[in-house]
């Protein structure tokens, strides 16, 4: 039973305001809401360099930015997004859930925790102030290959790049640490492994792939660091290094941040899905299982990022891409028998997830085509691969954060969010998303490169590239219901009570939002449901 | 603690229903008013527009992409069916009080649907190490040809029997003079190398890229089976003008292909020809190029013939000012020439009106030119 009316002694002190009690926290809770909202600004900032890059592309020929601020534009709008946005927001849903959902008082480490949130503003304003120094941001790429990337070619606003993405990287790194020593070590009595929400699993697999392959990105950008600034030759190959093995390096990391991208995003997902079908996930155990197993086999492919190089094996990593889709597509059987003779109920979370399902579907079809490395050998570096990863992170990682931060609005508020508002974004994002990217395909078959700021006519390409931005606008435009709604629900949106989803795990055991120390009395942990056990009594042994 | 069921079958599905149906409807609408045609629209899922590869080799990834293509559509529409289906038949009903059937899986069909995608994953796999013997195999080549990339610019060295000397270097990426000439039926070996940062030799008609990697030796071996004219372009960032880093592929049968070598080497090895004089005839404007691009867009000049003091600024890339008609038909065309370097086109007179000026090597370098 959910029920809070226990209250604490009075505060030992009182704080002196409401901003330096948040400027200063160890508060899981307030760390993972400033983990959301830093977030979403560099959302809304990557958003608007897409736009730019957009419009760029929309008719040929060069019309609002120059080639150097068009390079400038896709490389940070991908460094924001995903470093700043994707695997942050993951982390800040992590921050505040995981220790609710395993009914724990705080992470393990709190201050270590305020230390990650801070590190992440610090490393994107570093990023990003490369604007304002002569020669402009990084323009490299997100990937920031050398030579390109070296001293001769880039230049300040790269070093700031490098600077930044460390920070962000250690940031990561701590806050990985903090969440497993958090699962191992702080979970309520009750609370098996296997009695731990799907969520709390992806947590688990990510932060041991952020510990293990954020290290290896942050070797390689000290390496480019001092190959620039300090003569170093790691990259050189006027000077006997190689400027494959950046590469090499580079994805070692940069593989298995697509996943630490979007497993947790499959969490929220497996978390969605049950509680808005009255059905337990289908085939818990087969999903953790398949959820290590991303995590192992994800260590194992990141040459396929470079099967055009003429520098890898190719038979093996084909192999190993092709064997990563079983676990994948084990997972949305899982997930679409969950919703099998359930029964629906279609809020705002739910349209996010089926919108997932829909769209991640298409994100590992299209994939498969890369992992057949000659037919890589065709699409590599083209428009298709830019529709391939935007259905992976956007269509996937993003529509499920969206789900996630419909679902959790309650828990962290204690107000709803407006259900039109919500399905008037989820409409407009759906198709707005299909319309920008689907096309993509098609440029990428027509032999559309990716990252060139103009094209000729006479290529045929400005058709589909007309439609692609305008599909962009209509995502753009599906933001403003969403902000409008975060802004009115806060204020006056309907109050939620503890548990208004009549959802299954912890964080629905306690009052919206939690007290500081998180529950007053646990329910019974004696399956991966304990909120559903309490509710309806156990219905099945398992 | 009971919540009363917080779904109603209400209007949901049919709202649900009309703005699919409102949106199949406009795109469906949208396509048809722009010309596309059904079978324009299903040829744009396959590589080059559905027209497919000219090389030997292309043919085989083309097999390899049709196949991954029927698997991927038939698991699509399986299982974007289901999620549909879902979606529509379980609705939670206002009568819906009790809970559904809490069935937590089933391991018969975990193992089912384990296995299966498994085997289409190993058959993909074992197809694709295939057509990967197939299109990396190295055979005996009649031509070896080193692509020499570098920022923003190809040419391609002609190389003798032993693979090192020099036959001649074409240094014109595109156009009629200019392009990597092929010919159709032989064995090819194209060597790639770079002289500054990663670049990548793409021509989507041979459906292949190679990364061009400095301080590494990439090799690959083709033959063309169609004469034609097939457009290529670098395809790994190479810094801000990437994306006029142009060239062509022109493959001509063997007589034409080897009596255009022949002529090559003869001219290369002749005498250098005196560079033109710099007698200007009427008026003289000046024009340059930086960073390919032009440095004016719009150009003036009076009635009857003038003279264009070109200035190329770009190290080792080639420029020219061509002149085209309302109509686009060339009017004038200048020698490419590389730069830097200046030189002066004389121009006969041209009617009063506007006209286009363009480089022949960059497309995208324009400008408009006004005669009064």
């Amino acid at each position: 039973m959910a029920t809070t009316t226990l209250h604490p002694a009075a505060p030992a002190y009182r704080s002196r305001s409401t901003l330096y009690d948040w400027l200063t926290t160890t508060d899981h809770k307030k760390i993972g809401i400033m983990y959301l909202i830093n977030s979403l600004m560099f959302f809304v900032a990557g958003g608007i360099l897409a736009l730019v890059v957009r419009v760029e592309l929309a008719q040929p020929g060069l019309q609002i930015v120059s080639e150097e601020f068009y390079n400038q534009a896709f490389t940070m709008h991908a460094s924001f997004m995903l470093f700043l946005f994707i695997i942050p927001i993951l982390a800040g849903f992590g921050n505040y859930i995981v220790p609710l959902m395993i009914g724990a008082p705080d992470m393990a480490f709190p201050r270590i925790n305020a230390l990650s949130l801070w590190l992440l503003p610090l490393g994107g304003l570093l990023m990003a102030s490369g604007f304002f120094v002569s020669g402009g941001a990084a323009a490299a790429g997100w990937t920031e290959y050398p030579p390109l990337s070296g001293a001769k070619f880039s230049g300040t606003g790269t070093d700031l790049w490098i600077m930044g993405l460390t920070l962000i990287g250690t940031s990561s790194i701590l806050g990985a640490i903090n969440f497993l020593v958090t699962i191992f070590k702080m979970r309520a009595p009750g609370m098996t492994l296997f009695r731990m929400p799907v969520m709390v699993w992806t947590v688990l697999v990510t932060s041991i792939l952020v510990l293990m392959a954020t290290p290896v990105l942050t070797s390689a950008l000290i390496m480019l660091f001092i190959d620039r600034n300090y003569g170093g030759h790691f990259f050189d190959p006027n000077n006997g290094g190689n400027a494959i093995l950046y590469q090499n390096v580079f994805w070692f990391y940069s593989h298995p941040a697509v996943y630490i991208m979007i497993l947790p995003a499959m969490g929220i997902i497996s978390e969605v899905l049950p509680v808005f079908s009255r059905k337990p996930l289908f085939g818990y155990k087969a999903f953790v299982f398949a959820t290590v197993g991303i995590g192992a086999l994800g260590f194992s492919v990141w040459a396929h990022h470079m099967f055009t190089t003429g520098a890898v094996f190719l038979p093996f990593f084909s192999l190993m891409t092709f064997l990563i889709a079983v676990p994948t597509g084990v997972k949305m059987f899982n997930w679409i028998a969950t919703l099998w003779r359930g029964q629906l109920t279609f809020a705002t979370p739910l349209l996010f997830a089926t919108g997932f399902l829909m769209l991640f579907l298409i994100g590992g079809l299209n994939g498969a085509f890369s992992a057949a490395v000659p037919v890589d050998f065709a699409l590599h570096d083209t428009y298709w691969v830019v529709a391939h990863l935007h259905y992976v992170l956007f269509g996937g990682s993003v529509f499920g954060v969206f789900a996630g931060i419909y679902y959790w609005f309650p828990k962290m508020t204690g107000r709803m969010l407006d259900e039109g508002l919500g399905k008037l974004q989820f409409v407009l994002m759906f198709i707005g998303f299909n319309l920008t990217f689907f096309p993509m395909h098609q440029l990428g078959l027509a032999g559309m490169p990716r990252r060139i700021a103009d094209y000729a006519a006479s290529t045929g390409w400005s058709e589909l590239n007309t439609v692609a931005t305008i599909g962009g606008f209509i995502i753009a435009a599906s933001m403003l219901p969403f902000f409008w709604n975060v802004l009115v629900s806060l204020r006056s949106g309907k109050v939620a009570g503890d548990d208004p989803w009549e959802a299954n795990t912890l964080e629905w055991a306690t009052s919206s939002p939690p007290p500081p120390y998180n529950f007053d009395h646990l329910p019974e942990i004696r399956s991966e449901r304990p909120v559903f056990d309490a509710r309806h009594g156990r219905t099945t042994n398992h | 603690m009971s919540m009363p069921p917080r779904s109603r079958t209400g209007s949901g599905p049919l709202i649900a229903g009309l703005i699919i149906v409102a949106v199949v409807a406009i795109a469906a609408i949208a396509l048809l008013a722009a010309g596309i045609t059904p079978e324009r629209a299903w040829n744009s899922f396959f590589p080059v527009g559905g027209t497919g590869g000219v090389t030997d080799r292309s043919r085989d990834v083309q097999r390899l992409y049709d196949i991954v293509f029927y698997i991927a559509a038939v698991v699509f529409i399986l299982v974007e069916g289901l999620i549909v289906y879902s979606v529509f038949r379980y609705r939670r009903k206002s009568t819906d009080t009790d809970l559904p059937p809490q069935i937590h899986g089933n391991n018969l069909v975990e193992v089912i649907w384990t296995v299966i995608p498994t085997a289409i994953v190993l058959v993909l796999f074992a197809l694709s190490w295939q057509t990967i013997n197939q299109v990396e195999a190295k055979v005996p080549a009649e031509v070896h040809v080193r692509a020499v990339a570098a920022r923003y610019q190809w040419s391609f060295d002609y190389l003798a029997a032993d693979g090192k000397t020099i036959l001649f270097t074409q240094s014109l990426p595109v156009g009629e003079d200019g392009g990597l000439v092929l010919p159709v039926g032989e064995p090819v070996l194209i060597d790639l190398r770079s002289e500054d940062v990663i670049h990548a030799f793409y021509v989507p008609k041979f459906l292949f890229k190679r990364d061009v990697v400095p301080g590494r030796l990439n090799q690959f071996n083709f033959t063309v089976d169609e004469p034609g004219t097939y457009r290529g372009q670098c395809a790994e960032l190479c810094g801000p003008f990437h994306g006029s880093m142009l060239f062509e592929v022109h493959a001509r049968p063997k007589a034409e292909f080897d009596q255009w070598l022949a002529d090559q080497i003869a001219k290369a090895n002749a005498t250098p020809a005196p560079a033109p004089s710099g007698d200007a005839a009427g008026p003289v404007i000046q024009l340059a190029a930086q960073n390919v691009a032009f440095t004016s867009a719009t150009l003036e000049v009076p009635a009857g013939p003038f003279t264009i003091h070109f200035k190329n600024e770009d190290p080792a890339v080639p420029h020219n000012v061509e002149i085209k008609d309302a109509s686009g038909a060339q009017v004038f065309k200048g020698d490419i020439v590389t730069g830097p370097i200046e030189t002066d086109y004389r121009v006969s007179a041209l009617a009063a009106g506007t006209y286009t000026f363009v480089c022949t090597v960059h497309p995208n370098m324009t400008g408009t030119l006004t005669v009064n």
